[in-house]
């Protein structure tokens, strides 16, 4: 049911963010060691700062919709998503503390907190789940992590990572397929699969442009598997790394300001 | 004719000759009928009563859906595609359906129910209070308060759910869903009332509110629901009786279609539950009755053993031993009309008895769940064709049965070892 908000707006936030980070900072010298690449990922995002405006163009068999936003995130365990337009919910914003997202709705002007039975949900009618935006990116501790495939795909030299997780770990996914660019570092794209190896959805990134002094996919294009044809795309604006916020910026009376 | 009719009168003589036995006889395969009769008229009640309380809680016996609605139950899937239908029509025709008795529109959506710092994920079901309370009895006595009102923006909610937000009456809450434009949709709503129906999963996730303020929410036309719930006269008949409708309503020449769902589809297990019930009769009816083929058998047993001078006079006469079987077993076969006679008398009033004034064993027991229905304990038995019929016809295969053995030993009786014994 496509009850929770935010789940892939902010997922894409996310990630995004994380490779921004991961694959502009300088490499270490064993970068071909997956496990360090993607640690480094991690850790760049750690006490990572950002402030972005980006849309996102939903596109479903019933439905278009566009949807303009502004996210703050710090590390990856605060993102605050507030949209712009259309105006009619202008104001409504989702914000990540922790474990916890919370909504807010200026047309009722209250907050409510995304249960738990609903981190699977969409956000904002997206093909991102709330799910998306609580995940830390901390795959080297969720995952374990191998090259697939190293070589030349479409004239470029690329890595495929394969992220199978750990008999333990709280992840929804069976499995997860990156390709990145050998040369900047960029991903290509990220696939999705479930624990009976079905793919569920791809991640396209594109549009590798220098924002906010690093390189970095600009455009991801969010695809799932059982939905042929639809597809949420998220292009960014703006991006600024390492501003001025601090954890008291993702609070509940800041969710509740509407601007 | 008269030679034909010698067998049955000599038979009919033979039972007036030891009139006790024959009374006692007919009385152990009478009440055996009485026995067969209520076993059947009381599980016919419980089926019945879980049945009713199954499907007239929330989802009536009988719905009408757009034929892709399921297994999806998409909120776009609605009667009519994007184009919704004339809803006061279609509601028209279902009614004006023999053995429909009411029909109500529907509009469900799936949502965030929050108060304060707690939410809950619910089922929305839109409703039209006035014609839902035909249909279903959810709405009709909530716990505390009342129904919502059409063109308020009320909602009941269940108690579990009542607790988990920690609302009472008056409370407002706030509703998130999922609106069909792609937007979220959501507002205020105060709680008008709060049932408790004993089912967790009712009372934990179900809010029910006008039909208006949830197609509102989710931004639905008026003109677009997702299902028509009807409540019929008799439950078995729904399945013939959705079948009927759909092409009733294609005659009309309707420019959507329509999916019948009986409550034997969405509810299988009740039906499952019903069926694996009458093939307990057959086992209890069964059982009577083979106890009494025992005991009816022995008394005719001692019967033709004190009748072997008889029989043997009357095979030394020329009779064939075809005729003398006949006699015993048509004795067996009045003996089971005459039980039958009087099974019928003593049933009628105690079958008249638990129909009307049930005997109510709640005080000994609570409610009890069966097949996902709450049954009261309470001891009613359903009038039924079948009871009786197969009774009866159980009872007169028991009677001739019961005659099979005697009759073979009479035939098997030697004219002059039975005149020497003597």
């Amino acid at each position: 049911m496509d009850i929770s908000l935010g789940d892939r707006t902010i997922r894409c936030l996310t990630i995004s963010l994380v490779f921004l980070g991961c694959f502009l900072s300088p490499l270490p010298t064993h970068a071909q060691d997956p496990r360090e690449i993607i640690d480094r990922v991690d850790r760049i995002m750690r006490g990572e700062s950002s402030i972005a405006r980006f849309t996102m163009d939903i596109r479903t068999e019933n439905w278009d919709r566009s949807l303009t936003l502004r996210a703050w995130s710090l590390g990856t365990e605060h993102a605050l998503i507030r949209i712009e337009t259309p105006r009619k919910e202008a104001g409504t914003a989702t914000l990540r503390a922790g474990q916890e997202v919370w909504n807010y709705l200026p047309r009722v002007d209250r907050t409510i907190k995304v249960p738990s039975s609903m981190m699977m949900g969409s956000w904002m009618g997206s093909h991102f789940t709330n799910d998306d935006l609580v995940k830390e990116s901390r795959l080297v501790d969720d995952y374990e992590i191998e090259i697939a495939f190293e070589g030349e795909r479409d004239g470029v030299e690329v890595w495929e990572f394969l992220l199978v997780p750990l008999p333990e770990a709280p992840v929804v996914w069976g499995k997860i397929r990156y390709e990145v660019r050998k040369a900047d570092f960029m991903p290509i794209w990220a696939r999705y699969y479930d624990e009976s190896d079905e793919i569920m959805r791809t991640m396209t990134f594109s549009e590798f442009r220098l924002m906010g002094s690093r390189l970095v996919p600009t455009v991801m294009t969010m695809e799932p598997a059982d939905k042929p044809g639809e597809t949420t795309v998220v292009r960014y604006h703006e991006l600024d790394f390492d501003v001025d916020l601090d954890e008291d910026y993702f609070s509940l009376r800041n969710l509740r300001r509407q601007r | 004719m008269g030679d034909r009719w010698i067998w049955w009168r000599l038979a009919w003589r033979n039972l007036c000759r030891n009139r006790r036995r024959t009374l006692i006889t007919a009385s152990a395969l009478a009440f055996g009928y009485l026995a067969s009769v209520t076993m059947i008229g009381l599980w016919g009640g419980m089926m019945t009563e879980m049945i009713e309380t199954g499907t007239n809680l929330v989802s009536g016996q009988l719905q009408l859906h757009d034929p892709d609605y399921y297994p999806e139950r998409s909120m776009y899937t609605t009667l009519g595609g994007r184009d919704g239908i004339d809803v006061d029509e279609l509601l028209a025709l279902v009614r004006d359906t023999p053995g429909i008795v009411a029909a109500s529109p529907r509009v469900y959506g799936g949502g965030l129910i929050s108060s304060g710092s707690e939410t809950v994920a619910g089922m929305l079901v839109g409703v039209d209070p006035v014609h839902e309370v035909e249909v279903t009895r959810l709405l009709r006595t909530p716990v505390e308060g009342r129904a919502p009102r059409a063109g308020e923006r009320e909602i009941l909610i269940g108690r579990d759910m009542a607790n988990v937000l920690d609302v009472g009456l008056g409370a407002e809450v706030v509703l998130v869903a999922p609106a069909s434009d792609g937007s979220l949709g959501n507002d205020l709503y105060r709680v008008s009332g709060i049932f408790a129906t004993g089912v967790a999963g009712l009372d934990g996730s179900f809010g029910i509110l006008p039909i208006r303020s949830l197609q509102e929410l989710m931004a639905l036309p008026e003109n677009r629901i997702h299902e028509v719930a009807a409540a019929v006269e008799d439950p078995w008949a729904a399945p013939a009786l959705g079948d009927s409708l759909a092409m009733a309503l294609a005659a009309r020449g309707l420019d959507y279609s329509v999916l019948p769902r009986p409550w034997t589809v969405f509810r299988a297990e009740l039906a499952e539950y019903a069926s694996l019930a009458g093939a307990v009769n057959g086992i209890v009816v069964g059982i009577i009755f083979v106890m009494a083929v025992f005991g009816v058998a022995n008394t005719m047993l001692l019967g033709t053993f004190e009748r072997r001078r008889e029989f043997a006079v009357v095979r030394a006469l020329g009779t064939g031993p075809g005729s003398v079987a006949l006699t015993v077993v048509y004795e067996g076969f009045i003996l089971g009309i005459m039980a039958l006679a009087a099974g019928a008398l003593i049933s009628v009033p105690v079958l008249y008895w638990l129909h009307n004034y049930p005997p109510d064993l709640s005080n000994m027991f609570g409610d009890f769940t069966m097949a996902g229905s709450v049954v009261r304990p309470v001891l009613r038995a359903e009038y039924s064709v079948d009871g009786p019929l197969i009774s009866a016809v159980a009872l007169l295969i028991t009677s001739i049965l019961s005659a099979l053995y005697p009759a073979y030993r009479a035939v098997k009786v030697l004219p002059a070892d039975a005149l020497a014994d003597i």
